[in-house]
């Protein structure tokens, strides 16, 4: 699990249903005798904590790593040290890393599937996952996506999880537009070839069902591609005014309040933010019994 | 005879119609009403008539390119003094400058600026936002809280933008904004003097800035122009190369161009004289740019003309060339300067002139620049027969450094008239006193 660029429909759906099948209840113990291999070289609460719960609460041993406690802060290259943990006996290696691409490199080196937990500004496919899963349980299952208007808010540009979630909006037959200067956007052509909007106003104008709102990094709050927190909230943010057409809220975590989402919409009922993070560790179970093996499919 | 009066209606007589947009071009009759051109033929009459015999009717010139000076300057020109030198230069609409003091690049000033050019300004004027803060070339403008506030586009203008990635993500930013960008190109790693790097600046031992110092800056907006997709404006060209740059990226970028009428008339000769006069940014180049030009915007490659006006008071100009600020006034002599040397010395047609004063940049600001019926009644009656002398005495603006001071023109702007009302009436003294 590397990417959601060219994971089909019903991939997504088999991964989406075993995840209803943990949260249930009815794969209590998949992962017994598994060990996961937690190796997080960047800052992460929710994803790690939720990839932790999800592979404890399945019967796997869990091994954590973060940059600080291992080799490598001694220098001790990638590559290395994802090797080390393969012939240690790791049954998944879950990878967030600063670089894009991070993930797949330490593929080509081990014989355990490596898990994308974040790489840079490449993918971070579970996250997309649990935000089809949150966003079907509240639209009333995966088909329930099917023609809904998805408007992707923010920095696309630099955004890990827009290169995750808006092939997974695809494929879940939603229309997807993205709402963003031309500042945060990648060039027009070739890349998401979406129709570009000019503001959250306008997304709802367009008919959006769910506004994904992407977390604007601190360091692009500076001048150089926005010219200040003021004008981005104002044209870019949601406030309460935009919640009155019924449009459902989502945010991959962390907020910045009053920045992408106003401290009152955070935790407001079109808010599917908390059931975004919810629906982690089932999803993350998902990924790491098929990816494991442990569970070949949702029949079994 | 026309000042005071608010006509409703007005019949403009046997004035020789010259429109380039339209393609008219004839002895016909113009009826105003109501603000707008309301008919053109022959016999038309009224309860007001002016006759215009021996007069050009043109379409209202548009200049892109005006500083001003207010806030902060007024001793030099303010919006009253400004708007009466651009009519009486035959301007109906100008873009005013950003860089004054302070400079325009927060949403309050352009709202105070918008309501006092409603109430000062005799012709429109739209105001230009600076692309970035302070024009200091790091942190980009609120563009889109600039625009609601009713900038009309964004500008570097007077220093450029040195770093290309600001200037990139500038445009990039603009174009999400809606908003066209004005770029002054300029690179001040190579714009280190403050004239031509030529012969002239030699023999006299002022420091020169190179050609290339605005070469390769036009370059590098035309590159970013069509690679943002920004709606971009390069204004006063003043090289040869800059012009065949332009020209190069003419179906590559939604660019457009302009050039001065000093650049279009003046060379470094000037310098010669070590008058603080003729300091001017970008400086007056050698005789074959000045003579590159010509062709260049009889052939389009350059849009159209715009003066850069840039009033500055006596002290800032009576000093060494290395000293005085540069700058030169350009509304009330641009219309004259262009037709005694490049129409009647036979470089340019007088109906391309009119489209690089009034129909090229009309479109541009996308108002004016037309005598189809039914446009606003924005005009300018010309007597090409006449010829003046340009003196501080005959300027209308704040200031008087004109570097056609004592130059005999031939060709004067006699009326101008905007939203169908004169704002400069020179007919009287053309025709003596009618009732």
């Amino acid at each position: 699990m590397l990417t959601l660029e060219g994971i089909g429909r019903e991939d997504i759906r088999e991964i989406l249903d075993l995840a209803r099948a943990f949260a249930e209840g009815r794969l209590r113990g998949a992962l017994e005798g598994k060990t996961v291999c937690l190796a997080f070289f960047e800052a992460s609460t929710r994803t790690a904590v939720s990839f932790e719960l999800a592979a404890r609460r399945s019967g796997a041993h869990v091994i954590s790593l973060s940059e600080k406690g291992s080799a490598i802060a001694k220098g001790e290259s990638l590559i290395d040290t994802v090797v080390t943990l393969d012939r240690l006996g790791a049954d998944a290696i879950v990878l967030r890393h600063r670089a894009a691409g991070a993930a797949a490199l330490a593929a080509r080196h081990t014989s355990a599937p490596v898990i994308n937990a974040g790489d840079g500004c490449g993918q971070h496919p579970t996250q997309a996952l649990l935000d089809l899963y949150a966003l079907g349980e509240a639209l009333g299952g995966f088909d329930g996506l099917q023609d809904r208007r998805v408007a992707v808010v923010g920095d696309v540009l630099h955004s890990r999880v827009a290169r995750s979630v808006i092939p997974g909006f695809l494929q879940a037959g939603m229309e997807v537009a993205l709402v963003a200067p031309r500042t945060l956007l990648p060039p027009d052509e070739g890349v998401f070839d979406l129709p570009v909007l000019a503001s959250v106003d306008e997304a709802l104008e367009w008919g959006a069902d769910v506004l994904y709102m992407l977390r604007l990094q601190r360091e692009r709050m500076t001048g150089a591609r926005i010219p200040s927190v003021a004008e981005y909230a104002r044209f870019y943010g949601v406030s309460r005014r935009h919640l009155e057409g019924g449009a459902l809220i989502m945010h991959p975590g962390p907020v910045n309040r009053g920045v992408e989402i106003s401290g009152d919409v955070v935790l407001d009922a079109s808010s599917l933010i908390p059931d975004q993070v919810a629906a982690g560790v089932c999803v993350r179970s998902a990924v790491l019994a098929l990816s494991t093996g442990a569970v070949q499919s949702v029949a079994a | 005879m026309l000042r005071g009066g608010y006509p409703a209606e007005l019949v403009i007589r046997h004035a020789h119609v010259l429109d380039p947009a339209t393609g008219l071009d004839g002895i016909l009759d113009v009826r105003l009403s109501s603000g707008r051109v309301a008919e053109i033929g022959e016999d038309l009459r009224g309860p007001r008539t002016l006759d215009a015999d021996g007069l050009h009717l043109f379409p209202g010139f548009v200049d892109v390119h005006a500083h001003w000076r207010t806030p902060g300057r007024e001793d030099e020109e303010d919006i009253e003094s400004g708007s009466a030198a651009a009519a009486a230069g035959g301007f109906t609409c100008v873009v005013m400058m950003p860089n004054t003091d302070p400079i325009v690049d927060r949403p309050v000033v352009v709202s105070g600026l918008v309501r006092r050019v409603e109430r000062e300004s005799r012709v429109r004027a739209r105001v230009a936002a600076a692309l970035h803060v302070g024009l200091a070339g790091e942190r980009l403008t609120e563009m889109r809280l600039l625009k609601q506030a009713g900038a009309f586009c964004v500008s570097d203008d007077g220093l450029g933008t040195a770093s290309a990635g600001v200037l990139r993500n500038g445009m990039l930013y603009a174009r999400s904004a809606g908003l066209p960008v004005i770029l002054h190109c300029e690179d001040h790693t190579l714009a280190t003097g403050v004239v031509h790097d030529g012969v002239a600046a030699s023999l006299a031992g002022i420091p020169g800035s190179p050609a290339s110092a605005e070469d390769a800056a036009t370059a590098t907006a035309l590159i970013l122009a069509a690679e943002t997709g920004a709606r971009v404006h390069i204004t006063h060209v003043s090289t040869a190369l800059s012009a065949a740059l332009v020209g190069f990226f003419r179906d590559r970028a939604e660019i457009t161009a302009d050039t001065t009428p000093h650049h279009l008339t003046l060379t470094e000769d000037l310098v010669s004289t070590l008058d603080g006069l003729y300091r001017v940014n970008p400086p007056l180049r050698p005789e074959h740019d000045r003579a590159g030009l010509g062709p260049a915007l009889r052939d389009r490659v350059l849009d159209f003309v715009a003066t850069d006006h840039a009033p500055h008071a006596p002290e800032e100009k009576e000093l060494p060339i290395e000293e005085a600020a540069p700058g030169f006034l350009g509304h009330e002599t641009a219309f004259a300067a262009l037709y005694t040397e490049l129409v009647l010395g036979g470089a340019l047609s007088l109906k391309r002139l009119v489209e690089a004063m009034g129909s090229g940049p009309g479109r541009w600001v996308g108002t004016g620049g037309t005598l189809a019926v039914g446009a606003p009644a924005e005009l300018t009656l010309v007597d090409l027969a006449e010829e003046w002398t340009v003196g501080s005495a005959t300027l209308v603006s704040r200031s008087s450094n004109s570097p056609y001071l004592g130059k005999t023109l031939k060709g004067r702007v006699v009326g101008t008239i905007v939203g169908g009302e004169p704002v400069h009436d020179r007919t009287g003294a053309k025709f003596g006193a009618r009732a």
